[in-house]
């Protein structure tokens, strides 16, 4: 969550730059309505994540005997599970566990894709093609498949699942930046660059990456989404968190043995998982549509 | 004499054109045998038509571009063999001015920063680097409150004049200048090239001019060289070249330079035919499809850039010339 509010804030610190003015950027997201409706449900969510513990009503872990399998009621505002667990409490310290888990796996993305890309696109030649040749047979398989695997290999966990929802997508992030970086590489400033007798890590540091941080937050941004939903199918299928964490993930899946009897037990969770997805990608499509200057009129 | 700050020998490149893994691979002849020195001091001109390998020669000479053969050779050094970091350290003393001061400076970087980058990748002391900066910045005409600003804040001339500071911060030799008046207004242009030529006094640069203005070089240099498809056909100091055009393209191109005295009734030569193609250039000499003397001789053999009285041409009008003269 953290990295989304992150997005927005580089977009103002770069207002000197001439092609996102701050004005224009904000003035754009304000045009937006769903854009500016999904930024405030992040917003509202992470702050969620972060006091939840301390707003939630019950301890999310404690089961109450006197009261399982009840439904939404003045007590329990969104029911008991099987053993009497508050959902609405274990809901407000999920936020924190699944946006925490999603987070950090696409900060290990971004980190290695972005070295990757960059390596790739600056280097070329053998080296672009072995990267590349690698990134197509990790992206040959799809990402959950991938993620899978390696979580089987590593043994279920939430910092394992993180690694691996993390490490599968880093070929197709590695991919768009690589591109982006590319058309970087062909701009007459860095072959100005290279004709002073500039070093490499110079150009990489200066020339490259502050040109492509637009394209590598929107993607960051995007990716965030893809990232909620795998944490959220590893848990549901048993190789994310853990029971008893509350885990949104693994909360739907312990609830789906109760769709019959207890609606909410499933519900809930699914819902908090749409909202935030939801708003995380119609975000990143706004925030792309904003940095992209084909899409602009 | 004494020996040139510049030689470029026999300097050829290759462009391969890959058509498919399977097909034989195509090569695009970008320069074709290069012959060019200049001075301590001077100026020299390379003029020819878009596409007939200026900017290639210039990047070549920079080593932005790997040449396949031929000597360049820079203060008596090679530099065509030398391997990237040497190549990095020659670059102190040779610096590129860029033809679109648009594209060439980045966007995110302000001013100071674009400014420092020389100085940060030549590794001159920190202690020295603002005093080079202000000292720069005022000697191409700016003051230093523009260090601070961003690319995007300035018009076109200011540009161009932080680009030729960005050359000058080093106090370099040599100094290509690829087309660093064409993307400017005419106005703007008389005022960067008065700069350029109050800096060669100032610091006796060298400089290397690419332009296919014809004004603009019988301005700024001394020598001229004029390219036709990867070869140099005619090469003589500026008062021979423009006073008498050896070259039956040379003396095209000086006829289609516009006139400013109505009164001059200069017969116009005009070129019959589009440049041929680079990856498939005529037999023989490469200008004979549309020369209007050209001879049989013209269709089968290439003509060598040959020197009479300090004027050399690549053509066989004159090569017949010289072999009765010296007979």
């Amino acid at each position: 969550m953290n990295e989304v509010t992150k997005t927005v804030a580089h977009g103002a610190t770069q207002a000197k730059s001439p092609i996102f003015p701050k004005l224009a950027f904000w003035g754009k997201i304000k045009q937006q309505r769903a854009a500016k409706l999904s930024l405030m449900v992040l917003l509202l969510i992470s702050v969620i994540g972060i006091i939840g513990p301390w707003i939630a009503p019950y301890d999310p872990t404690e089961s109450n005997y006197e009261a399982f399998l009840q439904g939404p009621s003045a007590k329990h505002v969104l029911g008991t599970d099987a053993i009497g667990r508050d959902l609405f409490s274990r809901i407000l310290y999920g936020t924190r566990v699944t946006l925490v888990v999603a987070v950090m796996a696409v900060g290990i993305t971004v980190a290695a894709g972005t070295m990757i890309g960059v390596i790739s696109a600056y280097v070329g030649g053998f080296i672009d093609h072995l990267l590349m040749r690698i990134m197509d047979i990790l992206l040959a398989l799809p990402g959950i498949i991938l993620a899978l695997a390696i979580v089987a290999a590593l043994g279920p966990s939430q910092t394992n699942a993180m690694i691996a929802i993390g490490i599968s997508s880093i070929p197709s992030f590695a991919r768009l930046i690589r591109a982006a970086t590319l058309v970087i590489m062909s701009s007459g400033y860095v072959e100005a660059s290279r004709s002073i007798g500039t070093p490499s890590w110079w150009i990489i540091l200066f020339q490259v990456l502050p040109n492509i941080t637009n394209v590598l937050f929107v993607y960051m941004t995007l990716f965030v989404g893809g990232a909620i939903l795998d944490t959220a199918a590893l848990g549901f299928i048993g190789l994310g968190a853990q029971p008893p964490t509350p885990e949104w993930g693994t909360m739907l899946n312990e609830g789906k043995d109760y769709l019959s009897d207890a609606w909410w037990l499933a519900t809930y969770p699914g819902l908090a998982i749409t909202i935030v997805v939801l708003a995380v990608n119609r975000l990143g499509d706004a925030l792309r549509d904003i940095f992209d200057p084909r899409t602009q009129k | 004499m004494t020996t040139p700050i510049l030689e470029v020998k026999g300097l050829c490149k290759l462009f391969r054109m890959k058509k498919g893994w399977l097909q034989q691979p195509h090569y695009v002849h970008a320069l074709n045998g290069i012959d060019v020195s200049v001075y301590e001091g001077e100026t020299l001109g390379i003029v020819g038509e878009s596409g007939c390998g200026k900017s290639t020669l210039g990047k070549c000479i920079l080593r932005l571009l790997d040449p396949v053969q031929g000597e360049i050779r820079f203060q008596g050094n090679e530099i065509g063999k030398m391997n990237k970091n040497e190549v990095r350290a020659v670059r102190r003393n040779m610096q590129m001015v860029f033809q679109n001061p648009f594209e060439t400076l980045n966007p995110k970087l302000t001013i100071g920063h674009i400014l420092t980058e020389p100085l940060i990748a030549h590794c001159v002391p920190r202690e020295q680097r603002q005093a080079l900066l202000e000292e720069t910045i005022e000697i191409v005409g700016m003051s230093k409150q523009h260090l601070s600003r961003y690319p995007h804040e300035f018009s076109g001339g200011q540009r161009q004049r932080i680009g030729i500071a960005r050359a000058l911060i080093l106090r370099p030799k040599l100094i290509i200048a690829d087309e660093p008046v064409s993307a400017l207004d005419v106005s703007i242009q008389s005022q960067i090239l008065n700069l350029l030529q109050d800096l060669q006094e100032q610091f006796s640069l060298t400089y290397v001019f690419i332009s296919h203005d014809l004004s603009v070089v019988e301005h700024i240099a001394d020598k001229v060289a004029v390219m036709y498809l990867g070869e140099i056909i005619e090469f003589a100091e500026k008062e021979k070249l423009f006073g008498r055009p050896l070259h039956p393209y040379t003396q095209a191109l000086l006829s289609a330079k516009p006139i400013t005295d109505p009164d001059d009734t200069r017969e116009q030569i005009v070129l019959s035919g589009d440049l041929p193609s680079p990856s498939n250039p005529p037999e023989g000499c490469k200008f004979h499809p549309r020369c209007r003397s050209r001879m049989e001789i013209c269709k089968v053999e290439l003509p060598k850039l040959s020197e009479k009285e300090g004027h050399s041409v690549a053509c066989h009008l004159y090569q017949s010339f010289a072999a009765i003269d010296s007979s």
